[in-house]
């Protein structure tokens, strides 16, 4: 099958694109930097500008949409420019050019107040309480993609939940640094109950929705390890498995959801990227509990996640030490 | 103050409220026409394509409205949609239910002045009755008329329903009521509540002129407030509330009151009534009191009976009395398609197999009238009591005499509050032989906890020592009072004691003693109620025969045999089963008080051969045995067989056990209050059974739980499977099909229970099957059977954990985490919604060296990989409990559900609470 990949420089797009051309499929990738990828057709330039988008999308027969802003704080037109409008310009490009299939990697947070989620389903993206220009515009992404959805050109939405592994800088590889250098601060008594995902398990989740997307479609999944752990054990476990010692820094929760400026300076202590300081979001994601019902997700993928958290937990160490 | 007439009205959109329910009726009264605003399904059942084949005739009382049926129109309206193959899978009922006239929505009738008792301006119960005939006859008349009629009351509307149906019992087949008042007794003050209300000038105030009574009436259920909204919709202004005053004003607190004379003939009309009756309470009520059901019982002695002991007046309010009636009336009348379960009525059901070695409980006791051999000892006395056969038949019997002279008649409930001993053999024996009932509420449910079991049976008589006269004074129990021993004149009239077991003994034997029927009830006994309040379990006297008939038959154990009982249920065995009974010097409450030299004394008092208590109490005999002198020691020896009952005895006790008993086999069968004897496993068994696996889908997988061995001779054993949302199946497995499957273990035995106490909705559920045309009980244990035919206990139902992989029987993974040696003691629990829970494991801190939170990194790992890999399942978080919640009465069944609200809690990134 051809396939477009977008966003194929991260470490999930990367991946999924290599996962497709090892199955023997024809993949296009469209990013500003060259994916890396072999045996893969790189396009270079954003899903904001349509003649980049009709380039990469030419004679594929499915995409995987995996390009946009991901960060928690930064220029709140940007947001809109990627996640919104780049998701505007691909599904117009792509229905033009006549591809059938739309596999859109989208985020829980678009469905996310600040409540507790325990054991829920997907829930519906809405941009009005969808909380910080990320889920917001992440949400408006994901409502433009289902709203194209029909049985001409079908789409299937995941919404893979904290992921983690070897190679992810987002969040596995700042817990080690920050647990390595004595500056992890676990949200009060880190036991609220959270999911995450291994990036091996989030790459084979998405190439089993190329095929589901075929009968299911209009819909949109979450997608988790379905091992829900308390999330200061989590990150311990993800910080020794790095090689770092167990830390220790405990903020209490209020202060944290009081204080948001100066957790970020905890947070982001020595780090002058723009990439993410505990904003008062994070804070949340991190003191309550968020684990979702898998039933849906893997009845419509008939897909089951193959690495454990454990197994996981021991490739990472594997990594880590060379 | 002028209350203009209005016509009746439709009410306004409310919550839970189909307007489709909603009509208005014009009927011919006593005083011209009216208007009624009347609840009716009819219209909801046709728009399903059904029509009514019976016809529920409700009526509220004051001040509530049709709206207080609004659950009940639904769940009959429901159950009639027709199933797969088109036809409705149960009778459908309509649901014909009107406001009285103004009340609700129906018309306000003009009135010159505030309502008074004995003003004109007031709707008399007479004319209330009448008006309810006039609209049901109107209504009724609109369908086929062959069908069977039922009629349901509430408060006022009950006492008018019930009259009602007392009246036209050509067209009524059956009769329903929940909290109401026929009769006011004459010597029983008026409740205070009431009483408050009716203090002539207050009434108008308190009913009319403000909404105090209808706030006051509408706090006594637990309503949100959108609800509350929708009873007070028709009663916004004062001059909508007439009618609340006057339905008041209408009470007949004395005979000089014009409704008097009327409510004493209703109250004589029920007690005609013997068509088929149901009656459900609420008795924390605070206006309808435990003497109006009594009241009502005496009226309806045919009447079943369903309390929900933490309902209050409004208790069709916070508890499901649509499915009890529904249910009721699936057992009073099959649909004409019987579905494939159907609730059977308790009283039916008695297709349990009899036990042919059965003997009337006190035939050996009378047939050893003339012995002089010891039949028991009494180790609480000293020196210790010791009485003969012919002692303890004499005794007895003039007890019974003396009891059937103060008045005491069959079926009457005698409350015990005498601890095992002679005492207490003789107290239940004589009520044995005259047909009086022993209701057994024991002192480890604690004062609350008896309190209600002791109201909720309504025993006629008390037979108490001090501490337990004190009690049932203190918290103001029903019954006449016997003391055991003579008491001095202050505390005679302190405790209100009319006579005592020792001038009761001196009564001369006149006369026959009543003859019992086998069918008679024998004892209550309760549950330990750690799932909700303890529950009264009914044994008739055919049913401690067969236990009687079984405990010998199983342990070989009867005429001629010394037994050692220091536990409390067969304790009282001892006479009807011919063995001589020896009671230790312990203390019951407290097992733990059993000593070795005790246990000793006893055995040789009794020339022992068989010695019964709890593991708690062998493991302190196990303690103390060092004590033990050489001729101790050497009695023992010559004990035969150890039972050890009340909870699971690990196999180090057991050798304990066999280092003081050296000689014995080694015995622990498992049961319940509902079942005291089911199944039996001895140190062998245990031994054998540890690292044992049963085959499931082909595969070995290693036995986790709790082994109590095989269901003992005459117990059948089956299994109802729990599916994916931990509801056990409807269909019994049995034999080798059971085994491997969790499931409800679900057994039938002559000597089980005859039915739960008042709660007929319980024994119906729990009496549900009909394999084999037997009577089973549904012991809501959880367990499975494996490959040899052994039971494994796994938990409770209610504890399930519904994973996405499946149930979860929380016991067997405790087994395997309590094997590690920093885990004390376990419960695994669910957090999350059904069918995908996530599987959680809580530790005690108590006895480790563990602080409250997650536990450490090394140990939850290590629990994580046990039950990964023996069981395949994904343990979420091992979280560390400050300490364990247990029941009072075994300190030993682990309140799984308090532990998993607490850990809810703390996985949702709460504080971690101090306090289970």
């Amino acid at each position: 099958m051809k396939i477009t990949v977008t966003g194929a420089s991260g470490l999930l797009g990367s991946s999924v694109a290599r996962a497709l051309v090892s199955a023997g499929h024809s993949v296009t990738t469209l990013q500003r930097r060259p994916s890396g990828v072999e045996n893969a057709r790189d396009v270079l330039g954003t899903v904001a500008d349509p003649a980049s988008v009709a380039e990469a999308v030419n004679g594929a027969e499915a995409i995987v949409h995996l390009a946009a802003k991901v960060s928690l704080t930064g220029d709140p037109r940007e947001f809109e420019a990627v996640n919104v409008g780049g998701t505007r310009t691909l599904v117009y490009g792509a229905q033009t050019a006549g591809v059938s299939r739309l596999v859109h990697i989208s985020s829980p947070s678009v469905a996310h107040t600040g409540a507790s989620i325990i054991g829920d389903g997907a829930g519906p993206a809405s941009t009005e309480r969808a909380r910080g220009e990320y889920a917001r515009t992440k949400a408006a992404g994901e409502l433009i993609a289902l709203g194209a959805d029909s049985d001409a050109f079908r789409v299937l939405v995941l919404r893979p939940h904290l992921m983690w592994g070897p190679g992810d800088a987002q969040l596995t590889e700042r817990i080690i640094e920050r647990a390595r250098t004595g500056r992890m601060p676990v949200l009060g008594a880190g036991t609220a109950l959270v999911d995450t995902l291994f990036v091996d398990n989030a790459v084979e989740a998405i190439v089993a929705a190329l095929d589901a997307v075929d009968t299911v479609h209009g819909e949109s999944l979450v997608v988790t390890n379905g091992q829900p752990r308390p999330i200061g054990e989590l990150m311990s476990r993800i910080a020794i498995a790095g090689g770092a010692g167990e830390p220790r820094l405990r903020i209490p929760v209020r202060a944290a959801l009081t204080a948001g400026s100066v957790v970020e300076k905890v947070w982001d202590l020595g780090e002058h990227d723009d990439e993410p300081p505990l904003t008062r979001f994070l804070a949340e994601q991190l003191s309550t509990a968020h684990w979702f019902d898998q039933r849906r997700t893997q009845e419509v993928l008939q897909w089951r996640p193959r690495v454990s958290i454990e197994d996981g937990l021991e490739i990472l160490r594997a990594h880590c030490s060379g | 103050m002028r209350f203009p007439a209005r016509p009746a009205t439709i009410p306004p959109t409310l919550p839970e409220w189909d307007p489709a329910w909603s009509r208005i009726i014009d009927a011919e009264t006593s005083d011209g026409t009216h208007s009624f605003h009347v609840l009716d399904t009819l219209a909801a059942l046709r728009a399903e394509g059904c029509e009514p084949s019976g016809t529920i005739l409700a009526l509220h009382g004051n001040p509530t409205w049709s709206y207080l049926w609004r659950h009940l129109a639904r769940a009959t309206v429901e159950a009639a949609a027709p199933g797969s193959d088109g036809t409705p899978s149960t009778r459908v009922w309509r649901v014909i239910a009107p406001d009285q006239l103004d009340m609700g929505f129906s018309e306000r009738l003009g009135h010159e002045s505030l309502p008074k008792p004995h003003g004109p301006e007031v709707r008399r119960i007479s004319q209330r009755i009448d008006d309810f005939d006039s609209v049901v006859r109107t209504l009724l008349a609109e369908t086929d008329g062959s069908h069977p009629v039922v009629t349901i009351g509430h408060d006022w509307g009950g006492v008018l329903s019930l009259g009602w149906a007392a009246r036209n019992t050509d067209l009524v087949s059956a009769s329903i009521s929940l909290n109401t008042a026929v009769h006011q007794p004459d010597d029983a003050p008026i409740p205070a509540p009431l009483r408050a209300t009716l203090a002539g000038p207050m009434l108008p105030t308190a009913t009319v002129l403000t909404d105090w009574f209808l706030r006051v009436t509408l706090r006594l259920g637990d309503l949100d407030p959108e609800i509350r909204d929708a009873f007070r919709a028709p009663y916004a202004t004062p001059s909508h509330r007439h009618g609340v005053g006057g339905f008041v004003a209408d009470i007949p607190v004395d005979d000089r009151h014009p409704s008097h004379p009327e409510l004493q003939r209703i109250g004589a009309d029920i007690a005609a009534l013997d068509h088929p009756a149901l009656l459900v309470w609420g008795p924390k009520d605070p206006v309808f009191l435990e003497r109006y059901l009594r009241d009502l019982r005496q009226r309806l002695p045919q009447a079943d009976i369903h309390r929900f002991e933490q309902g209050s007046h409004l208790v069709s309010e916070d508890f499901d009395v649509s499915g009890v009636v529904i249910d009721w009336l699936a057992a009073q009348f099959p649909p004409e398609h019987p579905p494939q379960a159907l609730p059977t009525a308790p009283s039916a059901a008695d297709a349990r197999p009899t036990a042919g070695d059965a003997r009337p409980i006190t035939a050996i006791l009378d047939a050893r009238r003339d012995d002089d051999g010891i039949a028991s000892v009494d180790f609480s006395h000293t020196p210790p009591q010791q009485i003969s056969w012919r002692r303890l038949w004499h005794v007895t019997t003039s007890i019974a005499h003396g009891l059937t002279e103060l008045g005491v008649r069959p079926g009457d409930r005698v409350s015990m509050l005498v601890p095992p001993g002679n005492n207490l053999t003789a107290a239940l024996y004589a009520c044995l032989k005259i047909g009086a009932v022993a209701v057994v509420a024991d002192a480890g449910l604690g004062p609350r906890g008896m309190t209600r079991a002791t109201t909720s049976a309504d025993p006629q008589w008390i037979i108490g020592e001090l501490p337990g006269l004190g009690l049932a004074r203190a918290f103001n129990w029903p019954g006449r009072r016997i003391s055991v021993t003579p008491l001095g004149a202050v505390q005679r009239r302190l405790f209100a004691v009319e006579t005592s077991l020792t001038e009761l003994a001196r009564t001369e034997h006149r006369g026959q003693l009543p003859a019992v029927e086998p069918d008679a009830d024998a004892a209550i006994l309760f549950t330990s109620g750690s799932t909700g309040p303890a529950k009264g379990v009914r044994y008739t006297h055919s049913d401690i025969s067969a236990l009687a008939a079984v405990l010998t038959r199983a342990f070989h154990v009867g005429e001629g045999t010394g037994l050692v009982a220091g536990f409390p249920p067969f304790a009282l065995l001892g006479p009807a089963i011919g063995a001589s009974s020896v009671t230790p010097d312990m203390s019951v409450t407290r097992p733990k008080t059993l000593t070795a030299t005790a246990i000793a004394d006893a055995v040789i008092a009794g020339r022992a051969t068989m010695v019964f208590a709890s593991p708690a109490a062998y493991r302190n005999v196990a303690d103390t045995a060092s004590a033990l002198t050489a001729e101790q020691r050497a009695a023992c020896a010559r004990v035969e067989l150890v039972l050890s009952a009340g909870a699971p005895v690990p196999l180090d006790l057991m050798d304990s056990i066999a280092e003081v008993f050296p000689a014995a086999s080694i015995h622990s069968p498992y049961g319940m209050t509902e079942g005291l004897l089911l199944t039996d496993i001895d140190r062998d068994e245990v031994d054998r059974a540890t690292g044992s696996t049963t085959t499931v889908a082909g595969e070995a997988r290693p036995n986790l739980g709790v082994c109590v061995g095989r269901p003992i001779d005459g117990v059948e054993l089956a299994l109802a499977e729990i599916d994916d949302t931990g509801t056990p199946s409807q269909t019994l497995l049995r034999g080798p099909q059971a085994r491997g499957r969790l499931g409800e273990l679900v057994v039938s035995a002559a000597h089980i229970k005859a039915g739960y106490d008042r709660l007929w909705h319980t024994t119906a559920q729990s009496a549900r099957d009909d394999l084999d045309g037997r009577q089973w009980h549904r012991t809501n244990d959880i367990g499975h059977i494996d490959d040899d035919g052994r039971v494994w206990l796994e938990g409770r139902l209610q504890h399930v954990v519904t994973t996405p992989r499946g149930p979860v029987g929380p016991g067997a993974l405790e087994a395997l985490i309590d094997e590690d040696p920093q885990v004390s003691r376990s419960a695994v629990v669910g957090i999350g919604p059904r069918g995908t829970q996530a599987l959680v494991a809580v530790l005690d801190a108590e006895g480790t060296d563990l602080s409250p939170g997650l536990a450490p990194l090394n140990l939850s790992a290590r629990l994580r990989a046990q039950v990964a890999q023996r069981d395949g399942h994904d343990l979420s978080a091992v979280l560390v409990a400050p300490s364990f919640p247990t029941d009072i009465r075994h300190n030993s069944k682990i309140d799984r559900s308090r532990l998993a609200v607490w850990a809810d809690h703390v996985l949702a990134g709460g504080s971690v609470r101090r306090r289970v």
